[in-house]
């Protein structure tokens, strides 16, 4: 994207932004005991958290864990099994004007190859009563006027994200729900998508992004969802759980880690006598460990990395966690 | 007033890519196609009896039955490929009381087929009235018959569009769409009919010329063959509707 131009479109846009929406923030995003079946397999199974206002929140997991499934069960593009799925206590068919209320972009994105980026947005605008004006704005902001007559099947995979990211902005609305929105963007593009995401989040807009890039979550979340095989397996906010770690050196590794994972903890081996634990405090490690006698040469409370983290969470090892132990990881 | 928005959306969608013109560029061959028959065929005796009489020409540049065939293959492509392409995706996200939404893209394919409708007629009148300029004979047909042409080809074809509609938001495949349409307008109807003779008053291709005022009253007025053939597109379009409502879009 034009940076400069991404800047000049990007700060009209907060000042709208902020005149329409002065001291209001915009609505949670609640999943509750959501429960989703294909063909009798559990894709999302009993899953709740919340996605709050003026944070950006990373929704993470490895493929197939359900975030997409979750994510339409949102936008009620897919029915719940069980549970439900509401936009500020309200489900998104009952919301009035939905395409200004929530701003959508899912894999994969859906273009028909032989339109023009124009005329794609224009087709949304013309649905959702924008107007043309609007559009041309926002073929400005996402550095896709010049291409804007172009049919999309010609368009670069990064070229497509900023096309699916315009339509998602055509309402400005107060939430936006992006589903790999990185994907084939160039490193500028990436940062350009970052100061947006947070700008908007600055102002009191609900942001929920599904990504595989950790790193660039690490940079742009304020709170992680993680699931695992359809399951919650942590969520808050990304700094606490960073801290959520404990590093125990001891030269009872193999028992150690049976009391650990016996009350509930996650311990990733680290070397030959250092393990990570996650999901007990340090007092509760340093507890059993006395309780069971083993002795302990270090104990330390460790921040790690979110890719770190990640593959912990969904570890093979560690995937039948429950939604009791993700709790626990949370309140640890 | 949102009902409105969604059919002017639904027909940019339609007229923002090349399919339109590629089912023009196909009315436009077959109009070719009735000109080159007007200057150069011959009944079996060598004569021009087919282009002689008024009734003759109406028979010939009747496209009622053309236009609910093409505007049944576009309705059923155009649907498949909202789903095959994910486009279906925004518009209901849009509108989420996915009725609204089906109407909606419904209304624009019946607009647009009945436009292509329009279009074949007009076409095929403009190049047999150029094409009887080369024979002994002159454009016979009335203002009347003119009109009558050109509204049951409109009227058909957008009962085309809406029986492809339907069956388009059934199937959502294109290939399976376009198979499924020509098993209801052409395999079907003779199967029918050898089974049930009486029933070749009620199949598509009778009742369009019963439209077009080529095939006389005798047995199926013209409001009944209108609802007849409103019927076989009413059928799978509520049937479409329905699923669509509540199906999960993946």
């Amino acid at each position: 994207m034009d940076e400069e131009r991404f800047r000049s479109a990007s700060n009209r846009r907060t000042n709208s932004t902020q005149q329409r929406r002065a001291g209001t923030v915009g609505p949670a995003l609640e999943i509750d005991h959501v429960t989703k079946r294909y063909d009798d397999a559990p894709v999302v199974k009993d899953l709740s958290f919340t996605v709050q206002p003026g944070r950006v929140t990373g929704f993470l997991g490895p493929n197939g864990a359900g975030k997409s499934t979750t994510m339409k069960i949102l936008l009620d593009l897919a029915s719940a099994d069980q549970g439900t799925a509401m936009i500020g206590g309200t489900r998104y068919r009952d919301l009035q004007d939905p395409a200004r209320k929530v701003g959508v972009a899912l894999e994969p994105n859906a273009f028909h190859p032989g339109r023009s980026g124009r005329n794609h947005l224009r087709v949304l605008a013309d649905g959702g009563g924008f107007s043309p004006a609007r559009v041309h704005e926002l073929l400005s902001l996402v550095g896709l006027a010049e291409a804007a007559n172009r049919r999309v099947g010609a368009y670069s995979m990064g070229m497509r994200q900023r096309l699916s990211l315009a339509a998602a902005l055509l309402g400005d609305p107060p939430v936006l729900v992006l589903d790999e929105p990185g994907n084939g963007l160039d490193p500028q593009g990436i940062r350009d998508l970052r100061a947006l995401l947070r700008e908007r989040a600055a102002n009191g807009d609900t942001i929920f992004v599904s990504s595989h890039l950790l790193s660039e979550v690490e940079h742009l979340a304020d709170d992680v969802v993680v699931l695992n095989k359809g399951r919650l397996v942590a969520s808050g906010p990304l700094a606490e759980l960073q801290r959520d770690e404990t590093l125990v050196r001891t030269p009872s590794r193999t028992n150690l880690i049976e009391v650990l994972q016996s009350a509930g903890g996650t311990v990733e081996s680290r070397d030959e006598n250092a393990l990570l634990v996650r999901g007990l405090s340090i007092d509760k490690i340093g507890h059993r460990a006395h309780r069971a006698g083993i002795e302990l040469h270090e104990l330390s409370p460790h921040s790690g990395s979110l890719e770190e983290l990640f593959m912990g969470w969904t570890d093979a090892t560690n995937v039948d966690t429950t939604s009791e132990d993700a709790r626990e990881v949370r309140s640890a | 007033m949102t009902s409105l928005r969604l059919v002017r959306a639904e027909l940019r969608k339609v007229s923002t890519t090349k399919m339109p013109w590629a089912f023009l560029a196909v009315i436009a061959t077959i109009s070719g196609i009735t000109a080159i028959a007007v200057i150069l065929g011959t009944d079996a005796d060598g004569s021009k009896a087919f282009i002689s009489t008024a009734a003759d020409q109406k028979s010939l540049m009747a496209f009622a039955y053309n236009g609910l065939i093409i505007a049944g293959l576009f309705g059923a492509i155009a649907v498949a490929r909202e789903y095959g392409h994910d486009t279906v995706v925004p518009t209901f996200l849009i509108e989420p009381r996915r009725h609204r939404a089906v109407l909606a893209q419904f209304a624009a394919l019946m607009l647009s087929g009945a436009f292509l409708g329009f279009v074949g007629t007009a076409l095929s009148m403009g190049t047999v009235a150029i094409a009887l300029t080369a024979t002994d004979y002159s454009f016979m047909l009335s203002v009347g018959d003119t009109t009558q042409l050109l509204a049951a080809s409109s009227f058909a074809a957008a009962i085309g569009a809406l029986l492809g509609a339907g069956i388009g938001t059934l199937v959502r495949n294109t290939g399976g769409a376009v198979a499924a349409l020509v098993l209801v307008l052409l395999i079907a109807p003779p199967l029918v009919v050898q089974l049930v003779s009486d029933a070749i008053s009620w199949v598509p291709g009778y009742l369009a010329n019963v439209a077009s005022g080529v095939i006389g009253f005798d047995d199926v007025g013209m409001a009944a063959a209108l609802i007849a053939m409103a019927a076989w597109a009413a059928l799978p379009a509520m049937i479409g509707l329905f699923v669509a409502r509540r199906r999960d879009v993946v």
